[in-house]
């Protein structure tokens, strides 16, 4: 189907007409970009399933893209964890805040308080593995060092089981490696936002385009 | 004569009213009828040890004790009371039984003074005044006590000083005085404790148990080495535990487990979970996490499991929707995972976040406990509260240390210079503790796009520090 026809993108306008997305266009969890719930395929992140957020530099803009989601999910009523495994800094509990996230929901796993370099191999992915898992979170962010392409088919599979939304953050070089992740989107850091460049999404509309942040 | 038989059918029918009358009416007066069957065949030792003060060598002796009787009841902090009349003939009579108690106490270092009587309060009251009364007949207590001196009963210094300055010394002149005037001027709890030391009303002691605690030790037939025969091993065990808990309806928190070697000294490994366990198979598992991070210096011989502090465990219901959907609540997942995260990375691995109101950056956050079982919130939204829109722009991240940066030409410089995008933010504080920062915050962006928080020193030498990322 050409999405982008005006013809046909009029002729579907009709109310007549129903479509599966319309469905799902709830399923997703918005977030509060509106351009990028535009492309995304449930017209926001997946509430179960693994994503990869690939960056040039560590700091490009990859958690501030999440923050909205984050504040969101930690907010409703019945909100379940929001875990950090294994993050490379500490996390700024104040900056957080002020992003509207709910600090007793949020828990870290190692990170930058273990110095510790048996951790950060394969105790990080498993932690990853086990949160995805447990049903107990509603959002697990990991930094898991050079994954190969089984161990992530085994979180999207630990995601799926948890309905747990993971996110995976990856250097740019491994866009080049096939991955089980249900969508994987690439960012690089703009003047006022950042510019996305979506991998593979089921459904999702592909080509890069920008953002900007809300405050600049 | 005629209302007490017209009323009578009336009190099987109606109900009672609820709330207005006492519900422990009709227990009493059973209580009343069953006490003055049992009393005439009490016998009470009342057992007072001087200077002693520690409540785990009483409850040993507690423990000892219990083999005289199972009616041992605690009198903190150094009395001791037993029920004997069952007893009297199997441990050769009184002589007999204060010879084998006084014995009892020979190891604690402490010399005891025994009484008996009819009612515990009368037999603990002579022991506490040093008196060895031997009191068989209720009919003789009254006269047995009288000349005992009022400070053995304990009441409040001030109650014991007003009778004093009645002339009232000994228990004798107490038990004289007028019942009405005596509860009007010296209060109805001490007419209660006379009622009970001459056994008018009941005395109900709560029986001590001795804390049940969980060990078991396995010897193996052959020396083991591999953790997972040891956890094959420990299986059996693990069982028993899972057994006695939900026997006893308890859980644990704490569990040890000492593996024995032929040379080197026992191995200790301590497993400490987020809530109460009762489930063997599970502790099994996650001990088997905890085994995993243990070094063994030489192979095993035997086994031991132990489990000191037993928790009483509550069972939940179930909920009906699953974690993550609507309504769906993760309370049991949540403690899981904290255990299985604890058991294998390390007690600290896991941790939550809070702020503080501090404005050094370092010192703005503080790791704690890990957060609570997710439950569901009363305030269902709060959407409305939190941010603040007036706060300073912090970073996402922030360097457990700042780190020193090059500079050139003032210009601090990381894969190339930075450019520094917005006004400087001071901060400027802590000269009260000892940890004086005096600092010009800005946001800069390097060659890459990434925004970094540096901040310039204002000391000299005005050194330029990298402090977080924007992310």
């Amino acid at each position: 189907m050409v999405v982008g026809d005006p013809k046909i993108a009029r002729l579907l306008e009709h109310p007549a007409i129903w479509r599966g997305r319309s469905v799902a266009q709830r399923s997703g969890l918005s977030t509060g970009f509106a351009a990028l719930d535009e492309h995304l395929p449930d017209r926001g992140w997946p509430r179960a399933g693994l994503i990869e957020i690939l960056v040039g530099r560590f700091g490009s803009g990859e958690l501030a893209l999440l923050m909205p989601a984050l504040a969101a999910l930690t907010r409703s009523a019945t909100a379940r964890w929001c875990v950090w495994v294994a993050p490379p800094l500490v996390p700024f509990a104040p900056a957080l805040a002020s992003c509207g996230v709910v600090l007793d929901r949020v828990a870290l796993v190692g990170g930058a308080r273990r110095q510790d370099a048996r951790f950060r191999g394969d105790p990080g992915m498993w932690a990853f593995e086990q949160t995805l898992g447990s049903g107990a979170c509603d959002a697990v962010l990991g930094w898991v060092r050079q994954p190969k392409p089984r161990d992530i088919r085994r979180l999207q599979l630990a995601a799926e089981r948890g309905r747990t939304l993971g996110v995976l953050f990856r250097p740019r070089r491994a866009a080049r490696e096939a991955s089980a992740a249900m969508l994987r989107l690439s960012i690089e850091p703009l003047a006022a936002g950042v510019r996305v460049t979506l991998i593979k999404g089921r459904s999702a509309h592909r080509g890069a385009f920008d953002l900007t942040w809300p405050g600049s | 004569m005629r209302p007490r038989t017209a009323e009578l059918p009336y009190t099987g029918t109606t109900p009672a009213p609820t709330g207005s009358a006492p519900a422990t009416a009709p227990l009493h007066g059973v209580g009343r009828a069953t006490y003055a069957a049992v009393r005439a065949r009490e016998l009470w030792a009342g057992l007072h040890l001087s200077g002693f003060a520690s409540v785990s060598e009483l409850e040993q002796l507690a423990i000892r004790a219990q083999r005289f009787t199972p009616r041992v009841s605690l009198v903190p902090p150094d009395g001791l009371l037993l029920e004997l009349a069952g007893s009297l003939h199997l441990f050769g009579g009184l002589e007999g039984l204060r010879r084998e108690l006084t014995g009892e106490c020979q190891p604690l270092q402490v010399r005891p003074v025994l009484a008996f009587a009819p009612t515990p309060l009368a037999a603990l009251t002579a022991a506490r005044a040093g008196q060895p009364l031997i009191i068989l007949d209720p009919a003789q207590l009254t006269g047995q006590l009288a000349p005992l001196p009022l400070s053995a009963l304990r009441w409040p210094e001030e109650t014991r000083a007003r009778l004093a300055r009645a002339g009232v010394r000994t228990i004798g002149a107490v038990l004289r005085l007028p019942r009405a005037g005596f509860a009007r001027r010296f209060g109805v709890a001490q007419l209660a404790s006379l009622d009970t030391l001459t056994g008018r009303t009941p005395d109900v002691r709560a029986d001590f148990h001795a804390p049940v605690r969980f060990r078991r030790r396995h010897e193996l037939d052959c020396e083991l080495s591999d953790h997972g025969r040891l956890l094959a091993a420990l299986a059996p065990l693990f069982d028993a535990l899972g057994t006695f808990l939900i026997g006893h309806q308890c859980g644990v928190m704490q569990l040890e487990c000492r593996f024995v070697h032929r040379n080197a000294p026992p191995t200790d490994c301590a497993l400490s979970l987020a809530a109460p366990c009762a489930d063997g198979q599970q502790l099994g598992a996650l001990f088997g996490e905890r085994l995993n991070s243990v070094p063994l210096p030489e192979p095993v011989r035997a086994l031991e499991l132990w489990a000191d502090e037993l928790l009483p465990q509550r069972s939940s219901c179930r909920a009906l929707w699953q974690p993550g959907e609507q309504g769906g609540e993760a309370r049991e997942e949540s403690e899981g995972l904290i255990d299985r995260l604890r058991a294998r990375l390390g007690r600290e691995a896991v941790h939550g976040l809070a702020q503080r109101p501090e404005h050094r950056p370092e010192n703005a956050w503080i790791a704690t406990r890990p957060p609570a079982a997710a439950q569901r919130r009363v305030l269902a939204n709060r959407a409305a509260d939190g941010v603040d829109e007036t706060l300073p722009t912090r970073p996402l991240w922030l360097l457990p240390a700042p780190q020193l940066l090059v500079a050139h030409k003032g210009l601090p410089h990381r894969h190339g210079p930075l450019r520094l995008l917005s006004e400087p933010e001071r901060i400027e504080t802590g000269w009260w503790d000892g940890g004086e920062v005096a600092r010009d915050y800005y946001t800069a962006i390097d060659r890459h796009g990434v925004r970094l928080w540096v901040f310039r020193e204002r000391e000299q030498p005005h050194g330029w520090f990298l402090h977080g990322v924007f992310g």
